[in-house]
């Protein structure tokens, strides 16, 4: 929920470019007070996807929301150096996300970012191993692994989406009372392996 | 090591770099530990994508919030302009009413209203005439009416009966009949007081039939011309009317 200091100014519009960074980076369990505070600093740009670049709200708010997403994972990561703005920053990636917008209405297209995703994980790897197992993903039957994830138990889940969402296992621990983080990372593996089960059956 | 396990050490950056030359080795060699690496990966990237639904779907709700508490903080900043905007149109309403002619029936809603709410009694005295009176002021106006009847029936020439007979009638709406009590008035040359014209008036201007008002009017400047009971309401009526 948006929430506000005493004279009813957005806290995400007190705090300055470098203390969202830094809390964006630290993640931990206030990640998601930040990630909001980013997200209702610069809302206002989903009127700007909607009269600028003819974009619906449905489709602005998608772009903007893809946008915040984006620039969490890439601050987190470390790949937003602070040579610009805050704001600028993300407003070119929300300017790219709205002609990805167009793109997609016009191709019928369905997902952009996935693609994306993907090629950061593989960047790991060299290249002639690369695309072996860029070959193997492109088999990947995406409803159907969704179908499987969403047929682990609770925690497993849970603790699947953690990850992803690059927290520690110490993190997850944490925030889903596990003793310690080694149990937290055999859990992690044990899922994995679970989620293989269950997709290839 | 486990595959799976082995594969999470990679990406957590947990190898050391000739480990990391002979991982990337094996997915060229083994094609199935380059299927194990494949679906280490499609699993995280399904993860992450349903992780994102619903952080998205999160982003959604504050969005609708923010636009629910724009709209309450618009409304907020517009209420003095709101508020002065009601002012101003109450105030408009108000002239429009003062100055708008008040009709006949309304004039005699209010004199109706303001004096024959209640029948004077007089205290020291108990007879047929006082019970009548009494039984209207208790809010029994059609045993009272039978009442002054009564009285006027054993005493035709009972003319104090007959206007009140003709004030119960006007009450109980039954126009009619109050004019033809308070016409009977008009007979009655030994009253110092004699309202018959002003109450016909009156009951002409409740009833509100087609020409009604127009004689109402006509027995109001009658009052007025001759000095007759009720002179000072005729004239201010004859002035609205």
């Amino acid at each position: 929920m948006t929430t506000a200091n005493k004279m009813g100014v957005p806290d995400s519009l007190n705090i300055t470019d470098q203390e969202i960074i830094g809390q964006l980076r630290q993640a931990g369990i206030d990640k998601r007070k930040s990630e909001e505070q980013l997200f209702n600093r610069y809302v206002y740009f989903i009127r700007e996807g909607m009269n600028k670049h003819g974009l619906s709200e449905d489709e602005a708010f998608d772009a903007y929301s893809d946008t915040i997403l984006s620039a969490i994972e890439k601050i987190a990561q470390g790949t937003f150096e602070g040579r610009s703005s805050l704001k600028t920053y993300i407003y070119q990636i929300f300017f790219n996300k709205c002609v990805d917008q167009l793109r997609k209405k016009s191709t019928n297209k369905q997902s952009v970012h996935r693609t994306e995703s993907i090629t950061d994980r593989l960047l790991h790897i060299s290249d002639s191993a690369r695309s072996v197992v860029q070959q193997l993903i492109d088999q990947t039957d995406w409803n159907l692994l969704k179908k499987r994830l969403n047929e682990l138990e609770e925690k497993c889940k849970q603790l699947l989406l953690m990850w992803a969402d690059s927290y520690s296992d110490k993190e997850i621990a944490a925030a889903l009372e596990y003793k310690t983080s080694d149990v937290v990372k055999t859990s992690r593996l044990r899922c994995l392996q679970k989620l293989r089960s269950l997709y290839k059956t | 090591m486990e595959p799976t396990a082995y594969i999470d050490s990679y990406f957590n950056g947990e190898l050391a770099a000739d480990e990391k030359q002979q991982f990337e080795n094996k997915i060229i060699e083994d094609p199935s530990f380059a299927e194990e690496v494949a679906n280490y990966l499609s699993a995280f990237q399904i993860a992450k994508e349903q992780s994102e639904e619903i952080k998205k779907q999160h982003f959604l709700e504050i969005y609708k919030q923010s636009k629910t508490h724009k709209t309450s903080g618009m409304m907020r900043k517009l209420w003095p302009s709101i508020a002065i905007a009601a002012m101003l149109a109450g105030i408009i309403l108000g002239i429009y009413l003062f100055i708008q002619p008040v009709s006949a029936q309304q004039l005699a809603d209010g004199y109706i209203r303001d004096h024959f709410q209640n029948l004077g009694v007089n205290m020291g005295k108990r007879d047929s005439m006082e019970a009548a009176k009494e039984e209207y002021n208790a809010d029994k106006p059609i045993a009272a009416l039978k009442s002054f009847e009564r009285i006027i029936l054993s005493d035709s020439s009972n003319f104090e009966a007959k206007e009140y007979a003709g004030i119960v009638c006007l009450r109980l709406q039954q126009y009619d009949r109050a004019m033809l009590y308070f016409k009977q008035l008009e007979a009655d040359t030994t009253a110092y007081i004699n309202p018959s014209l002003f109450y016909q008036a009156l009951t002409l201007m409740k009833r509100n039939h087609s020409g009604d008002v127009r004689e109402a009017k006509q027995l109001l400047q009658k009052v007025v011309k001759n000095d007759l009971e009720g002179k000072e309401i005729a004239e201010e009526w004859l002035k609205k009317l």
